[in-house]
């Protein structure tokens, strides 16, 4: 009884979802809504009045940016989620394969990653700077960041990890973008413009110009930063919590 | 501008600022955390409360983020609905968050403190934003936000059975985010914008309307999992009643309203009521949910009933008052909506005192059965106390806030000659002074009572008792909000 509505139910919904998609406008088609109304405006000012050549970078810092602080705040959320419910981490109790069994990963491994990680990192600097001009940001780049921390711990352990990242300089990273973003925001309260307004009035153009320019680095910096660490706090977290699972395994 | 024109956004960006740093504050010293947190909820509702003036004069306040022109930007828009729940949100939040205090600091552990004030800092600053804000894209923002502190919140004390409430919320949760995401996309491909006003007025235009139909009902759904409705309130009676009581108290008296204001914002301002492609759709949707609304206020109120878990109970009756706001809300007659709206504030006050009750007889006693309420009215006359007083409103008698609310609900159902309804909701009311007046007996008239008073610290009882308070306060005083209620209904209803 219990499955045949929820058959039912997912069949009505399953109906209904392909007849909109089948009743969408063409795919592609340059008379489309979404082509007509406001798009074209971002791909023909993007550049001059919002001030990143990537149009996705300027919708995403400048014309939606409030949108953008409400994702890093999510993201932000999430770790508090994570942190909330299975605490930090706690070094001693580490349950990595590594730090399990007491041996090290071989020479060549450590080796090889000690080489690789700060060209990673370096990788994800250039992301996260260039996403102004090319397809890329904070968001790429901290996600990239993340990954290299996670396989410094992966070959080093935990313990090693948090001796590298302690957790005095990883709790005010974790907070960094959103803290940007409201700075940038109520930077343009202070000058008696909008929330987010990167142009403040009353300088020249040229330092009005760097101003924004310095603004929206700083928060693509935040992003990526804070992203990474927040990645690599919610892993140390959940590397703790395995514990629970993988003792009866262990002799 | 003007400091004072920027109070729009302040009152979103103030408390997310605070919930940036609380962590920071947390880390150097933990005890900090709570005035913290105390200062930044009351700085908000200070941008709150003084936005008052100008909404009631000027009927909607907007602000345009970045300087950008609406539909290009994301804009802020106060209506008078909106400012009205956004001030029951900063009220409701701030006596809950002075509440928390002793509660916290006796049940969870030391180190997850900070992160409960700054999670709650989260879904304080996120509700707030969900209820002002213009743009649906910015609306799902905030409502990922304050369902992901929710889920959380529901798990912080990390207990076997509180993860697994947190899970099942969690689940249904996120499933009706991605329905709503996906309303969002289809609505988006159709009129090709975000901000609601301007999909307003190109949906008048045409075009596509079919597709405009499905997105319609695909935010019904969404919204109405995010408040708990009949057919998929299957996870409230587990995540409100395992959560700790000041957050039950902020999840039944503010989270499951913001579905409520999500289906309002889309039916109302978004899919005008006059709307007429898609009127057909509109107007089977609105008796849809008001059948299930109806039927949520009769099996919630029976399942109510037959709880030995005195917080289960309370959490049926919040699936049951959900039901009524609903039924007000599709009653589509302005006496209808504004008995739906007034019982937004009625049912947060009296829900939230109740919960709040809950947690102060669990912090002194850990009972969580009714039958062990025994004597409670005379150990603790002021806990016990605000519990009889918010009952009355709960029922719905005079001369409490609830009672007006039903009364312009069955009000707007006479008006539309709906009987039945009307029947339903009076059986609801009988069905909860079964369970609430239940509880009310075991405290006061069955013994045997304990000698002396032992009352539960004053940071918890006072935010009980002036909830309480508030409820007999908006009964007397009606008249306060009630006509300028009315004129937002028809403002409403008029599209």
């Amino acid at each position: 009884m219990r499955k045949a509505i929820v058959v039912l139910a997912l069949v009505g919904i399953g109906v209904m979802l392909i007849y909109a998609v089948g009743e969408m406008p063409p795919m592609g088609d340059s008379g489309n809504p979404d082509k007509v109304h406001i798009a074209p405006r971002y791909l023909e000012h993007g550049e001059e009045e919002a001030g990143a050549s990537n149009v996705i970078t300027a919708v995403i810092l400048n014309y939606r940016g409030y949108d953008t602080m409400g994702e890093v705040a999510v993201i932000f959320c999430a770790l508090c989620a994570v942190v909330a419910i299975l605490n930090r981490e706690k070094p001693g109790l580490s349950r990595t394969s590594m730090d399990v069994s007491g041996v090290k990963a071989s020479v060549v491994v450590r080796t090889t990653i000690r080489f690789l990680v700060p060209v990673i990192i370096f990788f994800a600097v250039y992301i996260i700077l260039h996403g102004e001009s090319t397809p890329g940001g904070g968001f790429q780049g901290g996600a990239i960041i993340g990954a290299s921390i996670i396989l410094f711990t992966l070959a080093f352990g935990l313990p090693e990890s948090t001796r590298k990242l302690p957790l005095r300089f990883r709790i005010p990273l974790e907070s960094f973008a959103v803290i940007a973003f409201l700075a940038a925001g109520f930077t343009g309260i202070v000058f008696g413009v909008h929330f987010l307004t990167y142009l403040m009035p009353g300088l020249s153009e040229y330092a009005a110009e760097t101003i924004r320019h310095i603004m929206m680095m700083v928060i693509e910096i935040g992003i990526g930063f804070a992203g990474g660490i927040i990645f690599t706090s919610i892993m140390f977290a959940m590397i703790r919590e395995d514990q629970c699972e993988l003792q009866p395994d262990s002799p | 501008m003007s400091f004072s024109s920027q109070y729009p956004i302040l009152l979103e960006a103030v408390p997310l600022a605070f919930a940036a740093l609380c962590p920071i504050v947390g880390m150097w010293k933990r005890k900090l955390c709570f005035p913290f947190s105390v200062a930044g909820v009351l700085a908000t509702n200070f941008f709150i409360f003084s936005l008052w003036g100008k909404v009631t004069s000027t009927n909607t306040v907007t602000y345009a983020l970045g300087g950008w022109r609406p539909p290009f930007g994301i804009q802020i828009r106060i209506d008078y609905v909106g400012l009205f729940i956004a001030s029951i949100i900063g009220a409701v939040g701030l006596l809950v968050l002075i509440y928390s205090w002793r509660y916290v600091s006796h049940e969870l552990e030391e180190e997850k403190c900070t992160y409960y004030y700054t999670l709650y800092l989260l879904l304080f600053a996120s509700m707030l934003g969900f209820t002002v804000t213009g743009d649906i894209f910015n609306m799902f923002v905030f409502m990922e936000i304050f369902s992901i502190a929710s889920y959380a919140l529901v798990g912080i004390t990390g207990q076997r059975r509180a993860v697994r409430a947190a899970l099942k919320y969690l689940l249904m949760g996120a499933t009706s985010s991605i329905i709503v995401l996906l309303a969002i996309a289809f609505l988006y491909g159709t009129v090709g914008s975000l901000n609601m006003e301007d999909i307003a007025g190109r949906l008048q235009v045409g075009g596509y309307t079919s597709v405009a139909g499905v997105a319609l009902v695909l935010f019904l759904i969404g919204f109405a999992v995010k408040a708990a409705l009949f057919p998929v309130h299957v996870w409230l009676p587990d995540a409100h009643s395992i959560a700790p009581s000041p957050i039950s108290a902020v999840l039944s008296a503010l989270v499951i309203k913001m579905g409520v204001l999500g289906i309002l914002r889309i039916f109302f301002t978004v899919y005008t009521p006059g709307f007429a492609d898609l009127s057909g759709t509109w107007n089977a949707l609105t008796q849809a949910v008001a059948w299930c609304a109806a039927i949520s206020i009769v099996l919630a109120s029976i399942m109510a009933i037959i709880q030995r878990d005195f917080k289960v109970m309370i959490a049926y009756s919040s699936i049951a008052h959900i039901g009524y706001i609903l039924l007000g809300v599709c009653m589509l007659t302005d006496r209808g909506l504004t008995g739906g709206l007034y019982n937004i504030l009625a049912h947060a006050l009296g829900k939230s005192c109740f919960f709040l009750v809950a947690g102060a007889i669990i912090y002194k006693h850990g009972f969580r059965r009714i039958t062990s309420l025994r004597g409670l009215g005379r150990s603790m006359p002021v806990t016990a106390g605000a519990f009889a007083v918010a009952s009355l409103s709960i029922v719905g008698l005079p001369p409490s806030a609830g009672f007006i609310a039903k009364w312009y609900i069955l009000w707007g159902c006479l008006q539309k000659h709906q009987y039945a309804f009307v029947v339903m909701v009076l059986l609801g009311s009988l069905l909860a002074a079964v369970y609430c007046f239940r509880v009310v007996y075991y405290m006061f008239f069955v013994g045997p009572y304990g000698d002396g008073i032992d009352e539960a610290p004053a940071t918890m009882f006072v935010p009980a008792a002036s909830l309480a308070a508030g409820t007999l306060f908006f009964g007397i005083f009606a008249t306060l909000i009630l006509p300028s209620l009315g004129s937002a209904a028809r403002a409403l209803l008029a599209g």
